[in-house]
């Protein structure tokens, strides 16, 4: 087998040799981490899809022009940024939906709405991030450009579960929110504007002892108050939606919340209601999501591995107001987290070594080529080997037959737990193809 | 990893460490005795699952999700702003983070401070920030320990330091000139905890939430 990430490769490199462990911040993904992510990022393409997804590709580079328009100061201050041949400022994406919403303003602007598309690839930040000193990650995402309402957003929330459930992840859930329901808080509770500017800071800090001795300052006291000093608890079943119904007093929450009801619903009839949970205190970029928001929970994983929402407002700064809703899933992340999960994915290995000695060449390339064109993982030795030493070079590339191929007609052939069998090249080949080993 | 029940807490060592392991029983939580957690870092009882770490290793513990729950000083949170939610003050371990000088120095207020101060902390995050939000050019020294002894052979100004008392400054011949903050312990919960298995910490939080007003 391929040694784990972390195993010999990266060990053991002399001081004096160039950077051999790659930048900070980026990362090599050895083969068992490489094959896993790709595994994980087909389905989730696969999935997507199904469901009618179109796939584009767009640059790792754009325009600093483009980037202003559709991301926050603080996005932008974490791009790695240059200048072209030309003097253009150009960056390193850091995200995929703005490249997407431009797409879709620009050369898609004669397609009809709505559209559907996914992308997949690695986005880049200057920071290196809280967690785990990763500079380069990997995202694939899909958006729903041009509809608006519960039948959209619930498209795009069943989309991402059935997503993570396509990735092999077990136990996963999704928590639903909505930015409107803390807008309509933040207009109806009535404070000074510094003291609503300092409520969402500590907000989106997640710091709610900042937020209950500022709201303890204040004279006026609110049903909109008691439920900004709830807002971590405010989750649950539909039940949840009828306790603050009881509570909210402004048009803006009220309509999230009959939203949101109308979403539950349609994901119960999207057949994934037991995995969804209702959270009126999710804690987002409010700047930027519109309406329903939503994240994907792995089990035993300290992060949302799956993010999304709605936001009307992007394409409108791009020239073609549209309505649009989308989210995107943390590749590495799922990834992590089925290298971890208590059974690994089980990936295909290597069907057959062939090794050879003498006058065996000819015959292993042509056993090769058979068993190739039957789907099989095969590969040929460089160079040729005594029996003992084929038999090291089979461990040591893990295959689970080895064919050590003696001459033009006949070949040692060896499976795992069996003994070894001398044969004619074609019945072996016929046997392996025949999934027989 | 723990299962979907157990609940597990990271307690620091340190200042905050008695106030912890009383603050835990009176909760109902666990009775735990200081030796028996010093001696084994990690302890199960009655579905909760004690950690011991260090004080600033804390947020590190429940950012990552091996902590469901963290007791922290609210000075570590300035220095380390992480993903977790920040849910109670606890209101112990209270100090303040201060701008001290020597007593024989002439500085005092900000229109005494040179051009470029120049401070020795192990809180250099939090006095750089407060320095420039004030419109202060600082230079700020980064020590692990002994804060106290830079400024009296000359390496620094003054120094920013966490102080319960007072006495350790006076002792060695500081005076405070500024406070920068307030810190108490505070209870950190993860974010996916949260989320994945609310009834479960939510229950432990609210006990936490009461021991500690009840005492306050």
């Amino acid at each position: 087998m391929w040694p784990r990430p972390g195993g010999f490769f990266t060990s053991a490199n002399p001081s004096a040799t160039p950077q051999l462990g790659g930048v900070p911040g980026f990362r090599d993904l050895l083969p068992l981490e490489a094959e896993i992510l790709r595994e994980a990022q087909e389905s989730l393409l696969g999935e997507m899809r199904r469901w009618g997804y179109r796939h584009v590709i767009t640059p790792l580079v754009e325009s600093m022009d483009v980037l202003d328009v559709g991301l926050g100061i603080e996005q932008r201050r974490r791009l790695f940024k240059f200048t072209d041949g030309r003097g253009d400022v150009v960056a390193l994406v850091g995200e995929r939906t703005v490249p997407v919403a431009r797409l879709v303003a620009g050369k898609l602007r004669a397609a009809a709405l709505p559209l559907r598309l996914c992308y997949a690839g690695p986005v880049l930040s200057t920071d290196e991030g809280r967690f785990q000193q990763r500079r380069e990650t990997y995202q694939v995402g899909a958006e729903l450009v041009g509809a608006s309402g519960p039948v959209a957003d619930a498209e795009v929330i069943a989309l991402a579960a059935r997503c993570m459930e396509a990735t092999g992840i077990r136990r996963y859930q999704i928590d639903v929110g909505h930015a409107e329901f803390f807008q309509g808080i933040m207009d109806a509770v009535k404070l000074p504007d510094d003291v609503k500017a300092a409520v969402r800071s500590a907000l989106a800090a997640r710091d709610f002892v900042a937020l209950e001795s500022l709201l303890e300052d204040t004279p006026l006291k609110s049903a909109e108050h008691e439920l900004l000093l709830r807002f971590p608890a405010l989750r649950g079943g539909a039940e949840i939606l009828d306790a603050a119904g009881g509570l909210v007093r402004n048009r803006r929450s009220e309509a999230a919340l009959a939203e949101l009801a109308r979403v539950r619903e349609l994901l119960v009839a999207h057949g994934i209601g037991e995995v969804v949970n209702l959270d009126l205190g999710a804690i987002r970029d409010f700047d930027y999501y519109t309406g329903v928001i939503f994240e994907g929970y792995g089990p035993d994983f300290g992060r949302p591995v799956a993010q999304g929402g709605r936001y009307d407002g992007l394409l409108e700064r791009f020239g073609r107001p549209a309505p649009a809703t989308g989210f995107m899933v943390q590749l590495d992340l799922v990834s992590e987290m089925l290298t971890r999960a208590p059974r690994p994915p089980a990936l295909p290995r290597l069907d057959a070594a062939l090794a050879w000695s003498g006058p065996g060449l000819s015959t292993a390339l042509r056993l090769g080529s058979t068993l190739r064109l039957f789907g099989m993982r095969a590969v040929v030795d460089t160079e040729a080997r005594s029996t003992s030493e084929a038999n090291a070079w089979w461990h040591a590339v893990g295959a689970a037959n080895l064919v050590h191929c003696l001459s033009d007609s006949v070949v040692a052939w060896s499976a795992t737990g069996q003994r070894t069998r001398r044969l004619p090249p074609e019945q072996v080949a016929a046997r392996l193809a025949g999934g027989v080993s | 990893m723990t299962s979907a029940e157990q609940v597990a807490i990271a307690v620091p060592t340190g200042a905050l460490h008695d106030g912890a392991l009383s603050l835990l029983a009176r909760s109902g939580l666990a009775r735990l005795g200081a030796e028996e957690l010093g001696r084994q870092l990690l302890v199960e009882r009655d579905g909760l699952r004690v950690i011991l770490v260090r004080p600033s290793d804390v947020p590190a513990y429940v950012d990552h999700g091996a902590a469901d729950l963290g007791i922290v000083g609210k000075d570590i949170l300035w220095e380390t702003p992480g993903a977790h939610y920040e849910l109670v003050d606890l209101r112990f371990g209270g100090c303040r983070l201060v701008l001290a000088v020597p007593d024989a120095s002439s500085l005092d207020g900000p229109e005494t401070w040179p051009p470029m101060i120049r401070v020795a902390t192990k809180y250099p995050r939090t006095a750089a920030a407060w320095f420039e939000s004030r419109g202060q050019a600082v230079e700020v020294v980064q020590l692990h320990g002994s804060v106290e002894l830079a400024p009296q052979v000359g390496l620094v100004d003054g120094i920013v330091d966490l102080t319960a008392t007072g006495r350790t400054l006076r002792d060695n011949r500081l005076r405070i000139t500024a406070v920068l903050g307030t810190s108490t312990a505070r209870l950190i919960a993860n974010q996916a905890s949260l989320k994945t298995r609310t009834a479960a910490v939510q229950s432990v939080v609210a006990r936490m939430r009461k021991a500690s007003s009840d005492a306050g």
